[in-house]
């Protein structure tokens, strides 16, 4: 009798804890809320007042075809925050389904299994190709040599022009190919004392960072996945020597922003979102009002092209959604979506990252509305071929502090306190050893 | 003290679940804390930078840390609270709480393995002496070797309760840290101390076979002696049998031979006495004294027809073969067939006697040591020789021992200068011949 009724207790018991799983997995299933994250204001750190419209007609256009999902997304989350504000989400299990992911971030939630695997569902979807995409801003979302998160914006680096001063000294604006020896060479005719008060107030250059001379001679620091540095690369010294030569043409005077903003120099890298945000109305009024200006590429090295940086907003799906396929048709409405694509023309400050879209008529003519009428757009196929052409900056786990330690020693070395060739190898090994870890 | 000792080893057992129990909560719940604190503390970057992964979801990692947990249970009360005592059950069950500690072990990250321990116990307990419980003693030992954090992070990424550990200041990781190795110490502490409960009581099992073992011993010893004693009961048996016999016929002796004799000698001094006075009296005396001598006479005779076997005493040879036949068919099952090609088996005393007893004697041993289920008798004539073959379809024997009877079958014919053959190659074979003294009847 006492064992009938422990029988019976533990098969309550029993049927209980299936109750409790067979509820949970139902009313998990049967939200249809596709959770997105995303941060207000610009990932270029440039103002922004189109915030959410993007994303506003994305989920609309989304919403329209797929009438049973809503997507729902937290506004007002900073950019700044936004690392913290996933990172926080992942942590208590509560990852958005869709979210955008900082190129910094990537890596770390790559590792940590965070991100879903995009493979599958990128080769069964019959409708995505991935050669619409630009390859080298496609590849920053891959780990390992998998696909974990689409590109959705681009941003290569490009070089700020000053024609107002070029032509006041009679020079041109140099030609897409131009190079290393080119920029040298307009620097040392432009930096002069022009008021004669024996200091120098016009400068050749300002901002130009070794790491873009680098690129910029067909160079790496690092391979893709952080496992290998390449500081001891004839190239990389090569860069840095140049770097140390065009320094020298101000003959130790530290060019300032204000002098740039004066219009007193000549170049600066410039990254494509700052060139739209101030090339535009309203921004336009704020900084660069008083000469002309326009961009072109960065010069090439000996050994390399007119290569430059690019950055990319990336987004993924959260490794551990339960609307695989509803997240996946987002995705694909944000990064894939000709109409969506062409909006970051519209109303972002970055380039589209499919080719189609950037090559068309229609984006030129989006970058052309909000310009003054003297000015020149940008060239299209600059931006087809700066992104074509840019590289990715692997940006692993350690990458920020490894580069905060290359970044001490090798301005030491421009500084030329220290002598390049050995500190660079010294640099390596050490370099080797932290990557190792 | 059997129940004492079974109840211990309950008392540590559910100690150990209880640790486990505490210790697989304790992971998932500190996590959880953790998080939270982290989150509210808008930590999670940083916390994140030296940190290789993390739970999908703490709070439900609780949940179903505590899930399994009770699948383990549930376990647990069915192995020991099923009705019949089936090893199937056993079984199932230990297989069961083996898949729900690696369930347990994956769910919480290899942090914890010592929910294996409890697998183990049961395993010892209850598993014993056959080819499954090695088979899972060698799964669970390789899983706990395997199931080790170290070993599997060097692969795959896993969560570490020494990342969220970490999370704390210094003197707050000590008290974590030592609460955490305490709960992993004192399981390991309760498993060895139920080991050593188990080996005693297992110590206890062998003595107590032992000392049975010792009994069956003394038993069988005290048999062997009761044995002995009834064999020499037996011989003893024998003899009396025979005295008695001797005494019968000594007085059968004193009764008939001896009281004629004892007339005789007396009639025959009466007729010394008076044979020259009174012959006639005298021949009238020695009349009566021949009528006293052939009364002895028929006294002897009766007296030795008392002196022979059974059956012979009262019926003729052949009828008592017949009856003996009849006899041990009923008696043994055997099936003994008689044949003879002699007319009329009528001879000596002392020849049916031998004839008998040899027969009597082979189909005892047919019988006793052959194991047969056939015997053939035959009996034949070869002037003068009277062949007698006992045949039987036994085991044989293929070196002839003495015994068994065999020595007074060949005393008894060789006293009638016969010869008598054994042959234990196929079956068992009696040949005896025996010169008859045919028609020297003497009645």
């Amino acid at each position: 009798m006492i064992r009938t009724k422990k029988n019976l207790f533990m098969i309550l018991i029993c049927m209980l804890l299936l109750g409790i799983v067979v509820i949970y997995s139902y009313n998990a299933s049967r939200s249809e809320t596709l959770e997105i994250g995303v941060f207000v204001g610009s990932n270029w750190n440039v103002a922004n007042a189109n915030s959410y419209t993007i994303m506003d007609k994305a989920i609309e256009h989304f919403e329209s075809q797929n009438p049973d999902i809503k997507v729902h997304y937290y506004s007002g989350i900073p950019k700044e925050d936004y690392s913290e504000w996933l990172t926080g989400k992942m942590m208590i299990g509560k990852m958005p389904d869709v979210f955008m992911v900082l190129e910094d971030d990537f890596n770390k939630l790559a590792s940590m299994g965070e991100l879903k695997d995009l493979s599958t569902l990128m080769s069964r979807d019959t409708g995505f190709s991935k050669s619409a995409y630009y390859q080298t801003v496609l590849d920053t979302g891959t780990y390992y040599g998998k696909q974990y998160a689409l590109p959705y914006e681009a941003v290569p680096n490009l070089m700020f022009v000053n024609k107002t001063l070029l032509q006041k000294e009679g020079i041109t604006v140099p030609d897409n190919d131009w190079t290393w020896d080119d920029l040298y060479s307009i620097c040392t005719k432009v930096t002069k004392d022009t008021n004669h008060d024996g200091i120098l107030d016009q400068y050749g250059l300002y901002n130009y960072h070794w790491t873009e001379a680098v690129y910029a001679n067909g160079a790496s620091l690092f391979d893709k996945d952080g496992r290998q540095s390449f500081f001891t690369d004839e190239r990389v010294e090569e860069a840095i020597k140049f770097v140390m030569k065009i320094e020298g043409v101000n003959k130790g005077n530290k060019v300032t922003q204000e002098d740039f903003d004066n219009g007193n120099v000549a170049f600066m890298p410039l990254p494509f979102s700052e060139y739209r945000t101030y090339k535009t109305y309203p921004y336009r009024i704020k900084k660069y009002t008083n000469f002309q200006w326009d961009c072109i590429t960065l010069p090439s090295g000996s050994e390399g092209n007119n290569t430059s940086e690019i950055n990319t907003l990336l987004i993924g799906i959260s490794a551990n959604t339960k609307k695989e396929a509803a997240a996946w048709a987002f995705l694909k409405t944000l990064t894939f979506d000709q109409d969506i694509q062409m909006d970051v023309f519209r109303y972002s400050q970055g380039a589209s990252v499919l080719k189609s879209v950037t090559q068309s008529k229609e984006a030129e003519e989006i970058l052309q509305q909000d310009m003054e009428e003297s000015e020149k757009v940008i060239d299209m196929i600059l931006l087809n071929r700066v992104l074509e052409e840019g590289i990715i900056v692997p940006k692993f786990q350690n990458y920020t502090e490894a580069m905060a330690v290359a970044e001490n020693d090798i301005n030491q070395m421009i500084e030329g306190e220290k002598s390049i060739e050995s500190s660079l190898k010294i640099l390596q090994r050490s370099m080797k050893r932290y990557l190792a870890q | 003290m059997q129940l004492q000792h079974a109840d211990k080893l309950k008392y540590i057992k559910v100690s150990m679940i209880i640790i486990n129990l505490i210790a697989v909560l304790f992971v998932p719940g500190f996590i959880y804390i953790t998080t939270r604190s982290i989150y509210d503390h808008f930590m999670a970057r940083d916390f994140l930078q030296n940190v290789e992964a993390i739970p999908n979801d703490p709070f439900q990692l609780m949940f179903l840390a505590a899930g399994l947990f009770i699948a383990l249970m549930i376990s647990y009360f069915v192995r020991e609270h099923h009705t019949d005592n089936s090893i199937k059950i056993i079984y199932a069950t230990i297989v069961a709480d083996f898949v729900i500690s690696i369930a347990i072990i994956w769910i919480l990250n290899f942090n914890y393995n010592g929910v294996l321990f409890l697998v183990f116990a049961n395993l010892i307990t209850y598993a014993k002496g056959n080819k499954g419980k090695y088979l899972l003693m060698f799964l669970a030992i390789a899983s706990f070797l395997i199931a080790d954090f170290d070993l599997i992070g060097l692969n795959y990424p896993l969560y570490s309760i020494h990342d969220y550990i970490a999370y704390y200041d210094a003197n707050t990781q000590k008290y974590i840290l030592a609460l955490y190795n305490l709960m992993i110490s004192l399981n390991m502490v309760a498993f060895i101390i139920y080991c050593i409960y188990v080996i005693q009581e297992q110590r206890g099992t062998i003595d107590e076979v032992s000392m049975l073992y010792e009994k069956l011993t003394q038993a069988n010893e005290e048999l062997q002696d009761a044995n002995v004693q009834l064999k020499e009961y037996a011989v003893i048996t024998e003899k009396i049998g025979e005295t008695r016999e001797r005494n019968r016929l000594a007085r059968e002796i004193h009764d008939t031979l001896g009281h004629t004799l004892t007339g005789i000698s007396a009639g025959v001094d009466a007729c010394l006495a008076t044979i020259d006075k009174t012959p006639n009296q005298t021949k009238h005396q020695l009349e009566l004294i021949a009528e006293v001598t052939r009364s002895g006479i028929l006294d002897v005779r009766r007296s030795v027809n008392k002196l022979r076997p059974d059956a012979l005493e009262r019926l003729s040879l052949e009828s008592a073969i017949l009856e003996l036949i009849r006899e041990m068919n009923s008696v043994s099952g055997i099936k003994i067939h008689f044949a003879s090609k002699v007319e009329t088996l009528k001879f000596d005393e002392d020849e049916e006697n031998a004839i008998y007893r040899v027969i009597q004697e082979s189909v005892t041993n047919a019988i006793r040591h052959g194991k047969a289920s056939n015997v053939w008798i035959s009996i034949e004539r070869e002037s003068p020789k009277l062949l007698l073959t006992i045949q039987d379809d036994g085991i044989g024997c293929k070196v002839m021992k003495k015994g068994f009877g065999t020595r007074h079958i060949t005393e008894r014919i060789e006293m009638l200068n016969g010869t008598v053959q054994f042959d234990g190659s196929d079956g068992f074979a009696v040949h005896v011949q025996i010169p008859i003294r045919w028609g020297e009847e003497y009645d």
